[in-house]
């Protein structure tokens, strides 16, 4: 007898970005075509000229009160609240979590770097023996899972998942894979990263974020795109094994269906034609459910020259004469590149968008790339009828995932 | 593919302080030889302590081959060897196999440690200037698994789960379901840490590392000693590898993760139980029929006292076998619990047990069979991989002979 697979559904999603802390409002944000973008006071006079997507006025006592915050880091404290407004959501109290495991997946690109660059600086200074014990304990790149797991009492299984930009949907795809497996009832899953003076170096010299002038910005998907804008944030969704939310009574905002992963080499990321790894993803994700209900893309367009055009081929590849009635979009013109937190945005986003039935435009992009053969929703946002989108998500370093997302 | 499907161990490749490749890492394990000797990586004079488990004698330059080993990181370097030495000692044609169908999934502490550290000391000479691309483009701990599958071609699912020191069983664990759920036909799963400035300067001021030796569950034992290495496990359906006739070392029977989420570095012993009843059950088994248990046994007094607890909670009044191989080669961070899977799978197809050595004195609030000094050749019919780490994370891993 064939095991039952259990279904995964949504019954939560939390989040925290330059743009608010609530889905609705940040999705009303994107549907008036706000942006984050603005010049860092994180970074100081770090960033120069350069703009930045920051949060800038967080404030991690308006979800803590007055618990001792000084053990989690900015990406400690970023996952903390993101996970704190996703269990409120789906109405996971502490008693309940202290009964019954619940688990957590973050996918992460660095986790913090700013503490692991701090850490050792502070010792190669001053020396070793001047290097903070504390600080020491969230230089491992799990701290913030390890971090919000005790914070929210969260004792199930605990992962950390780096895949480059690509990481909060890879985790979120991992997550619901343990669940249809048996292995977990309840999981957190998302990602999360802040910003910092290490990462924005870092992308400075890479030649990847877009320069100052008066026309520059993050366009994704536009002819005259010169790259992104680096962000921050975290975001999660709850996920649960259907009938466990059902007996429990949970509210079902939505559900999680295929989901696809595969890899690029470095060499084959340089060009923008042959192998691409998101069109053979995608096309595993839409195995299960068939493409013809997918009615939107959400796709992780950040403004960068081949990334975006790979990802344009890749669902033109994939989706062949579908495209040209699917409405496609991104949210890194408006909230930046936030890494490890980019997929789990772009999922609870899309899933604010169906819910409301309203696609936000792609912020930035006045002229789209005539090649890219796709129907981007620019300027003002499109009504969308469908109950189920793709997300997709491609990294430089050569990872993509897809995932079928639907709300109910 | 589904839930049931026997997923077998049928290659394995380590890169470690006592042996580079299966054979040497086994006979030298099993003869409890020790990895550990004076810090060569980076200057330890401002340090209490000199001593960590490097490996000397690793050459990149015959496993890196299609990529540059000068534009990549050690952990990546070490990755790469290991996943050769397993490809190898698989057996496999890997001219026929479809390259989106093998996936790699890897487990670290902390990827590619120096190029921070680089980062770092340009910083802190005023040389920002001269930092470049290399930062961003060998850093984040991702690398890793890019590195293996752009070096060997592999296109499928491509991972790193960064879960510190339990991460290599979380890899190990992550290629199980991958191939259950019929995402991958094949899966490189292991993990790598280079030896790393700041994870040596952590443990010092933890006052976490032992002067001389490693010594778990021992009265006297004084502490973790760092050290560094990588190993590589072939992973296929049980049916695939009986196909091709391929050895298989083991079963990869089932495992189990939980988290204490109380305290980020001090182990609590009831998550430890959880995912050790949890690895019991999946793999359809009792403690009664586990013949071998690989510790954590860093050799630190609380983590030793703790796990000692834990096991006894799981297993009762059996006492059953269980050693530390971490007393030879030093805690290897995210690549010790794969290098460890590694010896457990060996013990199940050779019917050995690999010693606790510089084990004088047991520790009475240690009261197992921990396999002191020297190897023990006993029926090993399922093995336990257990594993510990930053963050309260638990692991267990369970192989068993394939029948």
């Amino acid at each position: 007898m064939p095991v039952a697979v259990p279904g995964v559904v949504i019954t939560g999603a939390g989040l925290v970005s330059a743009l608010g802390d609530r889905p609705s409002q940040v999705h009303g944000a994107l549907c008036d075509g706000q942006t984050a973008f603005g010049p860092s006071v994180l970074l100081a006079d770090h960033a120069g000229r350069y703009q930045v997507a920051e949060i800038r006025d967080f404030a991690p006592r308006n979800y803590f009160g007055q618990r001792n915050l000084r053990p989690l880091d900015r990406t400690g404290q970023l996952a903390a609240a993101g996970a704190e407004l996703a269990l409120a959501d789906a109405g996971w109290p502490l008693e309940a979590r202290e009964k019954q495991e619940v688990g957590l997946v973050i996918g992460t690109t660095f986790c913090s770097v700013r503490t692991i660059g701090e850490f050792d600086r502070r010792a190669m200074r001053e020396g070793p023996g001047y290097a903070s014990p504390l600080d020491f304990a969230n230089t491992v790149i799990n701290a913030a899972a390890g971090q919000v797991a005790i914070w929210h009492r969260l004792r199930g299984l605990n992962s950390t998942i780096s895949s480059g930009a690509v990481s909060g949907l890879h985790a979120i795809g991992y997550a619901a894979q343990m669940i249809r497996s048996g292995r977990a009832a309840t999981l957190l899953a998302g990602g999360a990263e802040e910003l910092c003076f290490e990462s924005f170096l870092g992308f400075l010299r890479t030649n990847l974020l877009c320069g100052f002038g008066d026309a520059e910005t993050a366009r994704p998907f536009d002819r005259r795109r010169s790259g992104c804008i680096l962000g921050e944030g975290a975001g999660f969704l709850v996920l649960e094994a259907e009938e466990a939310a059902r007996a429990r009574g949970a509210k079902v905002i939505g559900r999680i269906g295929g989901f696809g992963a595969a890899y690029d080499s470095r060499q084959a990321m340089q060009e923008i034609g042959g192998a691409n790894a998101l069109a053979h993803a995608i096309g595993r994700a839409l195995e299960a459910d068939g493409p013809a209900d997918v009615g939107a893309v959400m796709t992780s367009g950040s403004g960068h020259a081949t990334l975006d055009a790979r990802e344009a081929a890749a669902i033109r590849g994939a989706l062949g004469s579908r495209v040209s009635n699917l409405p496609v979009t991104s949210i890194k013109g408006h909230l930046g590149e936030t890494q490890g937190a980019g997929g789990a945005l772009q999922t609870i986003l899309m899933l604010e968008s169906l819910r409301a039935k309203k696609l936000p435009a792609v912020g930035g992009l006045e002229q789209p790339d005539a090649g890219f053969g796709l129907d981007f929703v620019t300027g003002s946002p499109r009504p969308v009828a469908a109950t189920a989108a793709l997300v997709t998500a491609v990294a430089r370093e050569g990872n993509a995932c897809a995932l079928v997302v639907s709300a109910c | 593919m589904d839930s049931r499907t026997r997923v077998v161990v049928t290659g394995i490749g380590a890169v470690t302080s006592i042996g580079i490749g299966r054979e040497p890492f086994w006979r030298h394990l099993l003869d409890g030889q020790s990895g550990i000797g004076k810090v060569e990586s980076f200057d330890t004079s401002r340090y209490q302590v000199h001593v960590g488990g490097e490996v000397k004698a690793f050459a990149p330059e015959p496993y890196v081959t299609r990529l540059s080993p000068s534009q990549m990181g050690r952990g990546s370097q070490l990755a790469i060897a290991a996943a050769r030495l397993a490809l190898a000692d698989s057996a496999l044609d890997v001219g026929s196999l479809d390259p989106i169908r093998v996936g790699v999934s890897v487990g670290t502490t902390s990827g590619e440690p120096e190029w921070i550290e680089r980062f770092n000391d340009r910083e802190l000479a005023g040389e920002r200037d001269r930092i470049g691309d290399e930062f961003l483009n060998r850093y984040p701990c991702h690398v890793l698994a890019a590195h293996v599958a752009s070096e060997l071609g592999f296109r499928g699912v491509n991972t790193v789960i960064p879960t510190a020191c339990a991460a290599g069983n979380y890899a190990l664990a992550h290629a199980l379901d991958t191939i259950r759920s019929g995402d991958a036909d094949i899966m490189l799963a292991g993990g790598s840490d280079a030896f790393s400035r700041i994870t040596y300067t952590g443990f010092a001021r933890l006052g976490a590392i032992a002067p001389e030796r490693c010594q778990p569950f021992d009265k006297n034992r004084k502490g973790m000693i760092p050290g560094e290495g990588a190993a590589v496990l072939i992973i296929e359906p049980l049916e695939r590898a009986a196909r091709r006739g391929a050895r298989i070392y083991a079963e990869l029977a089932g495992y189990g993760l939980s988290c204490d989420a109380s305290h980020m570095t001090a182990p609590q012993g009831d998550g430890a139980v959880r995912a050790m009843r949890s690895a019991l059950q999946d793999a359809g088994l009792t403690a009664d029929d586990i013949s071998y248990v690989s510790a954590h046994g860093t050799g630190t007094p609380a983590n030793d006292r703790v796990e000692a607890m834990a096991v006894k909670q799981a297993f009762g009044d059996r006492k059953v076998p269980i050693s530390s191989i971490k007393s030879m080669l030093g805690h290897t961070m995210g690549a010790a619990s794969a290098i460890e899977a590694a010896a457990c799978a060996l013990a199940v197809w050779d019917d050995q047990i690999p010693p606790t050595i510089n084990l004088e004195q047991l520790d009475p609030e240690c009261d197992l069979d921990c396999v002191p000094g020297r190897s023990r050749r006993i029926p090993v019919e399922a093995a336990m991989n257990n594993a510990y780490a930053f963050g309260g994370n638990n692991a267990s891993v369970i192989f068993r002979k394939c029948r």
